[in-house]
C-alpha cells in the first residue's frame, strides 16, 4: 500500500454502475470518446495503443453452455480516495486535491513516465503513442470540452471535468450554491447518454443525491476493495458472480456483507 | 504495488472472457515515442457558443431522438432528447457519434460519374440532374425497365420514390432492402389479421424475446433500453422478467434473468414446444383454429423440443411457470439479426400472444394501422417487393430493367448471398446511388449522388418497426449549411419528376413532410423540435395461425452442417452503415483482431468440427464462402457457429475496408413452405480448417 490516507472532501463525486443494466452497448464508450477529442485509430484492435477513458469489459462466469452468463462492466477511472497512481508521479502532473475529488491529469506537466500507468490497478490510465490523428475535415467535429493530447502524455478519464466546471459556474449565474449542486446538475458524457440509465452520477456525500444510498445498498461493492484505494465508482450486482469477481479479494460473496479494508 | 496489480490481474484472467483490455507493457521504454509536447500538429478545441438543437438522426434503423450540441454552430456530440418518449434522454452508441460522421472520409464530396472500372469523376448537380432525367425520359412508360431499390424503413421519402416509380409506368419496380416489419406484417396477415405488429414491452411484466434482440440491435432499441430500466430499478426489485431465447449471449440477453440457447434453425420448434408445454398446462384460447393449433403443437413434445434446442426439457418447464405466473407476459419473436425469418418464425412467435390472450391488452401484442399516405399514388409499404429477390430475377434474366435508383441502402454488400447480388447488380446498365457514403453499391454505380447526414436535411420515421402505438417523429437540419456538396435525394426525384412531366405535388422533402405530418394529424414544428406524434394501438382478432403453421418445415439435419447464427451489434454498424469512427473501439478483440474477423461456437461444436481457439477456418455456405478465427465462447447455443455482421466491407474508408469478411456472401436463401417468402434465417453452413 501506499501508505497515504485517504484524502477527504466535503463534496465526493461518484458513480454508481448497475451491472445488471448495462448491455454493454457501447454508448458510453462513444460519447466519451467523442467528448474527449480521442481520435479514431485505423486499428482499433490494437488494444495496447488504443485510448478507451470509458472502457466496456465483458466478464464470463465461466460456465459451460447452457449455463454460461456474461456481464458487461464499463471501467472509468475510479477516482480513488486513495490513489495509486497520485504519489508515484515524479513531476506532480497528477493529484487529489479539488474539492470533488478527481483525480486530475495535467497534460503540460506529464513526461510521460508512465509510473502512474503501471501502478494503476485498474489499468484506468492510457499512453499516447502517436499523436492525435484526425482525418481530414473530423477536427471540425472537435469537442470544445477538452483539449488535445500529445504523443508521450499519459491520459485518464477526469469525470468529464469541464462539465464540473461548468455546472458550478451555471449554479454561480443562477445564484445557487457551487459547492452544492443538485443532483444531475453536474452529469459526465457517459453517464448522460446510456440507454439503460445503468451508471448513476452524484456526489456520494449528499444525501439528496441518488448516489449516496445506492453505493450503500446491499449489492454494492467496489473493485479490488481489499487495495485500500477507495474507489469513488462503485458498482452494483445482484449476480454473486459478478460481486465476486469484481471483489475477488474481499467479496465474501454474501448480499450486504461488511466490506474489509487493509 | 506487486499484491494489487497481481489483484487486478486475477480479477481479468478470472473474469475477463474476450476484453478490450490494455495491458500496460512496462518494460523497453520505447525511445522512439519520446514525447515531447511541442512536435507535430496538435489540432486546437474550437471557441463558440454551445447549443443543443433537436434532430431525427436516423443512422441507426428505428432512428434516435437526439440533441445535437453544436459549438459556433458546428454539430460536435449527440445526447438523447429527454423529452421525446423514444429517447428518454438515451441515444444508441451509432448516433452518440453522428457528429464525427460528417467527416467521414467515406462521405461521398459531390455529384460523381462513372468513367471507368473503380473510376469516377466529379460533376456539377446541373449535370447529374440532366443525366438522370435523361435516363428515365427513355425508358419512361416501359413497366419493368425501372426499378428502386430502397434501405429506408420509416420514412416518407419512400412514398415519393414509389410514386415516381409508378408515375414512370413501373409501380411494380419498387424494391425494400430485408427487414421484419415486412415478414411481420405478412405474419400478421397469415393470422387473419392486419396491420404491423407493436410490442408493448414498457407495459409487459414477463418479455419473452424469441431471437429479436430487442435491447441491442432489434426495433426502437433505445425505448426498448428505456423500458426495460425503467422496470429495473437500481438498488430495488424488478418489476418485470426479460427472457432471451436466441442462438447467442448476446448484448440483450447479459442482462435478462434467463437465457435459453436456441439455435437458429429451431426458432419455430422452440415457439410450438412452448405452446404445447403451455396448452398443457391448462391455457386455452377462443380462437376458431385452436383446436387445429393444439393438435400441431402437440407433435412439439418435451422430448422433440429437446432434440430441435439443444436444451433440457426443464428449461421449458420453468419458462411456462415464469409465464404463468406472470400477469401481463408478452412474446416478441423475430430473427436474432433483425432480417431473413419468414413469415412463419413471426406467425410461431406471435400466435403464443394470442394463446395467451395478450393481443390489443396493455403489456401485450398490438397492431398498428397503415398510416396514411402522403402521396396517394404510392405503394403500400407492407406491398413492397423484396430487394433480394428482386435481383435474384435479375441475375436469372427474368427481370431486366435499364435503370435502377439505390436510396440509401447497399445492396451489393447488404443482402444474402451479396456476391450474387453485386453480380446481379452488373445486369443493370444505369444505376443511380442516392448514398451519404460510398459505400459498395456506390462504387457499382454509373452516377453517385450525394445524400445529405442526417444533421443536414429534413426528414420523417413513421412506426419505426415494434412501437407499440403509431409513432410519428420528423427532424430538420440541425446545421445552417451541409458539409458538402450534397442535395436531399427527394429533391431531387421531385425535379427530376417534373421535368419528366410527372407532377407529384411537391416540390422538396420538407414539403412532403409537412403534407404526412398533416395526414397523421399531427404538428409538424412540434415534431421537428424534437416532439413525437403518437396514436393508439388495436387489437385484433387474430388466430393462432393453424393453417399457415401446419406447413411449416421440419428443420432437416444435416451431420456436416452447423447452424448460422449471424449477429448484429449496433455499434458494429447496420445494412446501409460501416462501423462509425466513433464506435471503432467498442469493437472487442476477440471479435475482430487486425484484419481477421472471428466465429464464435461453443467448446463442444469445437470439439465437433475439430477446431480450438485461434484457429483460421473457411465457412462454405450459400453462393460463397468467408475466413475467420475461431473463437471459443460458451455463449453459443449447440451446434451453432455465431459471427458478427457488418464486416468485410470492400468500400468505405481506412478504419473499415478489409477488415474481416461479410456474413452476407454465406446465408442460404430458400423459399419459404407455403408463403413465397424468401428465408435465410436458419442458414447452415460447413466449417474447415484452413
Ligand atoms: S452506455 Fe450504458 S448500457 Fe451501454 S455500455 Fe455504457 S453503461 Fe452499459
Ligand atoms: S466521466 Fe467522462 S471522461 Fe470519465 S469515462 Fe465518463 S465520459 Fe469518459
Amino acid at each position: 500500500m501506499s501508505g497515504h490516507a485517504v484524502k477527504e472532501f466535503k463534496v465526493t463525486w461518484g458513480m454508481v454502475i448497475d451491472l445488471d443494466k448495462c448491455t454493454g452497448c457501447g454508448a458510453c464508450m462513444t460519447a466519451c470518446q467523442v467528448e474527449n477529442n480521442i481520435a479514431p485509430m485505423a486499428d482499433a484492435s490494437n488494444k495496447m495503443r488504443t485510448l478507451s477513458w470509458m472502457l466496456v469489459f465483458e466478464l464470463s462466469n465461466k460456465k459451460a453452455a447452457p449455463d454460461a452468463e456474461i456481464a458487461y462492466l464499463p471501467r472509468p477511472c475510479m477516482q480513488c480516495g486513495n490513489p495509486a497512481c497520485v504519489p508515484v508521479c515524479p513531476v506532480v502532473a497528477t493529484d487529489k486535491n479539488e474539492e470533488g475529488g478527481i483525480v486530475s491529469q495535467i497534460y503540460p506537466r506529464c513526461i510521460g513516465c508512465r509510473y502512474c500507468m503501471a501502478a494503476c490497478p485498474y489499468h484506468a490510465r492510457y499512453f499516447n503513442w502517436e499523436d492525435p490523428i484526425f482525418p481530414k475535415g473530423m477536427e471540425k467535429a472537435l469537442s470544445p470540452n477538452t483539449s488535445a493530447r500529445p504523443r508521450g502524455v499519459v491520459e485518464k478519464c477526469n469525470f468529464c471535468h469541464t462539465r464540473f466546471m461548468k455546472a458550478k459556474d451555471k449554479a454561480r449565474q443562477e445564484g445557487g450554491n457551487p459547492e452544492a449542486l443538485a443532483d444531475g446538475a453536474y452529469m459526465p458524457a457517459c453517464a448522460e447518454v446510456c440507454p439503460t440509465g445503468a451508471i448513476t452520477f452524484g456526489d456520494l456525500k449528499n444525501p439528496e443525491h441518488k448516489v449516496h444510498e445506492l453505493a450503500k445498498g446491499e449489492n454494492a461493492f467496489r473493485l479490488l476493495e481489499k487495495l485500500g484505494l477507495h474507489p469513488q465508482v462503485y458498482y452494483v450486482s445482484k449476480r454473486e458472480w459478478v460481486r465476486k469477481l469484481g471483489d475477488n479479494y474481499a467479496a465474501t460473496g454474501h448480499a450486504g456483507a461488511e466490506k474489509k479494508h487493509s | 504495488m506487486g499484491l494489487d496489480r497481481r489483484g487486478f490481474v486475477k480479477f481479468v484472467v478470472g473474469g475477463v472472457a474476450g476484453t478490450l483490455f490494455t495491458p500496460v507493457i512496462w518494460k523497453g521504454l520505447d525511445d522512439a515515442a519520446i514525447w515531447s509536447q511541442n512536435w507535430g500538429w496538435i489540432p486546437r478545441v474550437p471557441k463558440g457558443e454551445v447549443k443543443a438543437t433537436p434532430a431525427l438522426s436516423k443512422l441507426c434503423p428505428s432512428g434516435c431522438a437526439v440533441k445535437v450540441k453544436t459549438v459556433g454552430g458546428l454539430p460536435f456530440a449527440a445526447i438523447g432528447n429527454a423529452d421525446n418518449p423514444m429517447s428518454k434522454g438515451g441515444v444508441c452508441p451509432i448516433c452518440a457519434g453522428g457528429a464525427q460522421l460528417l467527416y467521414s472520409p467515406a462521405r461521398v464530396k459531390s455529384p460523381m460519374k462513372k468513367v471507368g472500372e473503380g473510376k469516377f469523376e466529379a460533376i456539377k448537380w446541373e449535370d447529374a440532374e440532366a443525366m438522370l432525367v435523361e435516363k428515365l425520359t427513355s425508358f419512361k412508360g416501359q413497366d419493368g425497365k425501372i426499378a428502386a431499390i430502397s434501405g429506408d424503413e420509416t420514412g416518407t421519402a419512400n412514398e415519393v420514390v414509389s410514386a415516381l416509380l409508378s408515375g414512370l409506368g413501373n409501380a411494380s419496380g419498387f424494391c425494400v432492402m430485408p427487414g421484419e416489419m415486412y415478414t411481420a406484417t405478412k405474419g400478421v396477415k397469415l393470422m387473419g389479421g392486419n396491420g404491423q405488429p407493436g410490442f408493448d414491452i414498457a407495459g409487459a411484466d414477463l418479455v419473452l424475446m424469441i431471437g429479436a434482440d430487442a435491447l441491442d440491435s432489434w426495433g426502437p432499441s433505445v425505448a426498448n433500453q428505456k423500458a426495460f430500466a425503467a422496470s429495473h430499478p437500481t438498488g430495488a426489485a424488478a418489476t418485470a422478467q426479460f427472457i432471451y431465447a436466441g442462438p447467442v449471449l448476446n448484448n440483450t440477453s447479459s442482462v435478462c434473468d434467463k437465457f435459453l440457447a436456441v439455435p437458429p434453425t429451431a426458432t419455430a420448434a422452440f415457439s410450438l414446444a412452448l405452446a404445447n408445454a403451455l396448452i398443457n398446462a391448462g391455457a386455452v384460447c377462443s380462437a376458431s383454429d385452436f383446436g387445429d393449433y393444439k393438435a400441431l403443437a402437440a407433435k412439439y413434445t418435451p422430448e422433440a423440443f429437446e432434440k430441435a434446442t439443444g436444451l433440457k426439457a426443464e428449461a421449458l418447464k420453468d419458462l411456462v411457470a415464469r409465464i404463468k405466473a406472470a400477469k401481463a407476459p408478452l412474446v416478441i419473436a423475430g430473427a436474432s439479426f433483425g432480417q431473413g425469418a419468414g413469415a412463419l418464425d413471426f406467425v410461431a412467435g406471435a400466435s403464443l400472444n394470442v394463446l395467451l390472450g395478450r393481443v390489443g391488452q396493455s403489456g401485450g401484442m398490438t397492431l398498428l394501422p397503415a398510416a396514411p399516405k402522403a402521396l396517394a399514388a404510392a405503394t403500400d409499404r407492407a406491398e413492397a417487393k423484396d430487394a433480394g429477390s428482386f435481383l435474384a430475377q435479375v441475375a436469372t434474366g427474368k427481370a431486366s430493367p435499364a435503370v435502377l435508383l439505390v436510396y440509401e441502402a447497399n445492396p451489393a454488400f447488404a443482402l444474402p448471398q451479396a456476391d450474387a447480388m453485386a453480380k446481379a447488380l452488373g445486369n443493370i446498365a444505369f444505376k443511380v446511388s442516392f448514398s451519404t457514403y460510398m459505400d459498395e453499391t456506390a462504387t457499382l454505380a454509373d452516377l453517385i449522388l450525394p445524400a445529405p447526414h442526417p444533421y443536414e436535411r429534413f426528414d420523417d420515421a413513421m412506426n419505426p418497426y415494434g412501437v407499440a402505438k403509431p409513432t410519428y417523429l420528423a427532424g430538420k437540419p440541425a446545421m445552417a449549411k451541409p458539409v458538402m456538396d450534397v442535395k436531399d435525394p427527394v429533391d431531387v426525384l421531385l425535379a427530376a419528376g417534373s421535368k419528366l412531366g410527372l407532377s407529384l405535388g411537391f416540390e422538396t422533402y420538407a414539403d412532403v413532410i409537412k403534407a404526412k405530418a398533416q395526414a397523421v394529424g399531427a404538428d409538424f414544428d412540434t415534431l421537428a423540435s424534437g416532439g413525437a406524434w403518437t396514436g393508439e394501438g388495436k387489437g385484433g382478432g387474430l388466430s393462432l395461425g393453424a393453417a399457415a403453421l401446419a406447413k411449416a418445415p421440419v428443420a432437416k439435419a444435416d451431420d456436416k452442417a452447423v447452424a448460422l447464427a449471424p449477429v448484429t451489434k449496433l455499434a458494429c454498424g447496420t445494412a446501409d452503415l460501416a462501423t462509425p469512427p466513433a464506435n471503432l473501439l467498442t469493437i472487442r478483440d476477440t471479435e475482430l483482431k487486425g484484419k481477421d474477423l472471428f466465429v464464435q461456437m461453443n467448446a463442444a461444436t469445437a470439439k465437433k468440427l475439430g477446431v480450438t481457439d485461434g484457429n483460421k477456418v473457411k465457412l462454405t455456405g450459400g453462393s460463397g464462402e468467408v475466413r475467420a478465427r475461431v473463437h471459443v465462447n460458451e455463449g453459443v447455443a449447440a451446434d451453432t457457429v455465431a459471427m458478427l455482421l457488418g464486416f468485410g466491407h470492400s468500400a468505405w474508408d481506412q478504419y473499415t475496408k478489409g477488415k474481416g469478411d461479410n456474413v452476407y456472401k454465406i446465408l442460404t436463401v430458400s423459399d419459404e413452405a407455403g408463403t413465397g417468402l424468401k428465408v435465410w434465417a436458419g442458414s447452415t453452413v460447413t466449417v474447415a480448417k484452413i
